[in-house]
């Protein structure tokens, strides 16, 4: 089994938005965590949904609200009047995709334990320590057009994101897919494309791709260059990025099928990967600068090696 | 140089990323037309560019323009194509075309200019229809000339199509239904242009050269030249090159540079034979 079934499962479900599946896909073998950022009605959950349908696993769904409590997604004790013990009640968070909806509209402390649960990738609730599945993805998502009544995600709780990608609108022969598609029936899901295993094995293979020694470098600068002043940046990315990058490119190089990464591997994973990272500072709001512009011209000034 | 400050104040705030003026031939014959095309990557999204100065076209003939800009869910590509013929033989340079405009990453404004184009162009010189240099004689003898070539040429056109015609009706009769009807003979091509030949032999040391030293160091150096050939700029990748078209539709071209780019990024101990995989991409 390759990786491009997979894709192609997926597509059949989904209609258009193939840059999205792609660069699900890849953050799902770079094992890394995504935040899916578009207006409603785009087959956001959808695609998270086909994707753990896909591979045989199993796929929670948490709308997060601001009374949401962090027992909510990890789970509690109940103490148990008839044996006099406490059990636990494993929350959520304890799939092999978890859907987190609107993750701004929760408040700090129930962000931060689904955070905590994504960088330690276990939950402890008492005493007992729970290791969590494997696979384990959390595709997170958020409205950009109705920021009323949410809590911003602080960069460095951001920084645990893989990738943030962008839903876009889809054209007018999609949408007329979409509409003969879907115009009645639910969408059917894929199943049995890829087994869980498979994803594993991607995930070790992804890991042995080759990256030469100039492309690292260039990995490098491209995220040294979001640290150098800047008109419209208040602060740079971390060396997290120059990790997920380089996870990133490995995972795309996997996916067509090459034992290395070229440039047009690093060069098509960097906005991904960075644009939720920097500090964009007033002047993007007051000059209507595009964010997404920025980040394309950052990563498109350097000499590719 | 840059636009004064009542000119900046009508300028488009931009965000340019690609500003690239290519040829999609290297060498050609006078009066053989060709396309000259601009490329303009930018951010927003725009119906029409305004403020771009194209190229001068001096020893050329504007034969005309076709100008579209394609709006993406992310930023615009605009290209202008001039097909245009030479009128004097020898190595031209074309360019730069410029563009003003506000610069959206520093809010100033700026112009910015394109890379220089060169055609080397073979034959023997073409009066322009517009030359002042010729004389009123000329000026009368030569649109006649021109009407009667033209009809002749008319003429012979349609007694070849006449010709081919028959021949194929001719041809089909007799053949069995079954089969499929024999491809036509080639025409004779032209004899390739020097610039042609020259970058054929180029190729062909290069081929050698990898062949005898298949090392990532002679990959890239194989890389960068191929790249310098097509008008690549250093920061356009191979997905770039081919979305855009670079060796103007060169398969065998594109082909070396896949190869050679193996080469360059493969794991080491595989560069040798990669590198051994592109030389017959170079030498034939």
């Amino acid at each position: 089994m390759k990786p491009d079934a997979l894709l192609d499962a997926l597509g059949a479900t989904i209609v258009g938005q193939r840059a999205t599946l792609e660069a699900l896909l890849h953050a799902t073998i770079a094992n890394g965590h995504v935040v899916l950022e578009g207006p409603p009605g785009l087959a956001k959950t959808l695609a998270c949904r086909a994707l753990a349908a896909a591979v045989g696993g199993t796929f929670k769904r948490v709308q997060f609200t601001p009374d949401l409590l962090p027992s909510d997604i990890v789970g509690t004790r109940i103490f148990d009047q008839r044996s006099g013990e406490f059990t636990t009640a494993l929350g959520p968070i304890f799939a092999n995709v978890l859907l987190a909806d609107e993750i701004n509209r929760a408040p700090a402390k129930v962000q931060s334990a689904l955070l905590e649960g994504m960088q330690e990738r276990q939950v402890t609730i008492g005493p007992q320590t729970f290791p969590l599945p494997d696979p384990f993805l959390v595709t997170a998502t958020m409205n950009p057009l109705d920021s009323d009544g949410t809590y911003a995600l602080p960069l460095a709780q951001m920084d645990r994101f893989l990738v943030k990608i962008l839903v876009e609108y889809p054209d007018a022969e999609e949408e007329l897919a979409i509409l003969a598609r879907f115009g009645g029936d639910a969408p059917t899901l894929p199943s049995g494309v890829a087994s869980m295993e498979d994803l594993r094995r991607w995930r070790s293979q992804a890991h042995a791709i080759f990256i030469e020694d100039r492309l690292a470098r260039y990995i490098v600068a491209i995220v040294g260059k979001t640290r150098e002043a800047h008109a419209y940046l208040d602060r740079g990315a971390s060396p997290r990025a120059t990790l997920a990058i380089a996870a990133m490119a490995r995972a795309r190089a996997l996916c067509e099928g090459r034992s290395f990464v070229t440039p047009d591997d690093v060069r098509a994973s960097a906005p991904a990967v960075l644009r939720h990272r920097l500090a964009f500072n007033y002047r993007t709001l007051t000059e209507r600068v595009p964010q997404e512009s920025i980040v394309a011209e950052l990563v498109a000034a350097l000499p590719v090696p | 140089m840059l636009a004064s400050s009542a000119h900046a104040q009508t300028l488009a705030r931009l965000h340019i990323h690609a500003f690239e003026l290519s040829s999609d031939k290297t060498a050609v014959k006078i009066g053989e037309p060709f396309h000259l095309t601009l490329d303009v990557h930018l951010d927003e999204r725009v119906a029409s560019l305004d403020n771009v100065q194209l190229p001068s076209l001096a020893g050329f003939e504007d034969l005309g323009d076709e100008r579209r800009c394609t709006i993406a869910p992310i930023g615009t590509d605009c290209v202008e194509t001039l097909t245009i013929d030479a009128l004097v033989p020898g190595d031209r340079t074309i360019g730069p075309a410029t563009i003003e405009f506000v610069d959206g990453a520093t809010s100033r404004a700026r112009s910015r200019e394109s890379n220089l184009v060169t055609v080397h162009v073979s034959g023997t010189a073409k009066v322009a229809a517009d030359s002042n240099d010729a004389s009123d004689a000329n000026d009368v003898r030569q649109p006649l000339w021109d009407l009667l070539w033209a009809g002749v040429r008319g003429i012979l056109i349609f007694a070849l199509v006449a010709v081919a015609l028959w021949a194929l009706l001719w041809g089909y009769g007799r053949r069995p239904r079954v089969a499929a009807p024999a491809p036509p003979a080639p025409p004779p091509s032209d004899p390739p242009a020097p610039a042609e030949v020259a970058w054929e032999q180029r190729l062909r040391e290069l081929g050698a050269a990898l062949a005898s030293e298949p090392t990532r160091e002679r990959a890239v150096a194989v890389r960068a030249e191929i790249r310098a050939h097509i008008g690549a700029s250093e920061r356009e990748t191979l997905a770039d090159l081919t979305r855009r078209n670079a060796a103007a539709g060169d398969t065998h071209v594109m082909a070396a540079l896949v190869a050679v780019e193996r080469a360059a990024f493969c794991e080491d101990a595989d560069v040798a034979d990669a590198a051994r995989e592109a030389v017959p991409f170079l030498t034939t």
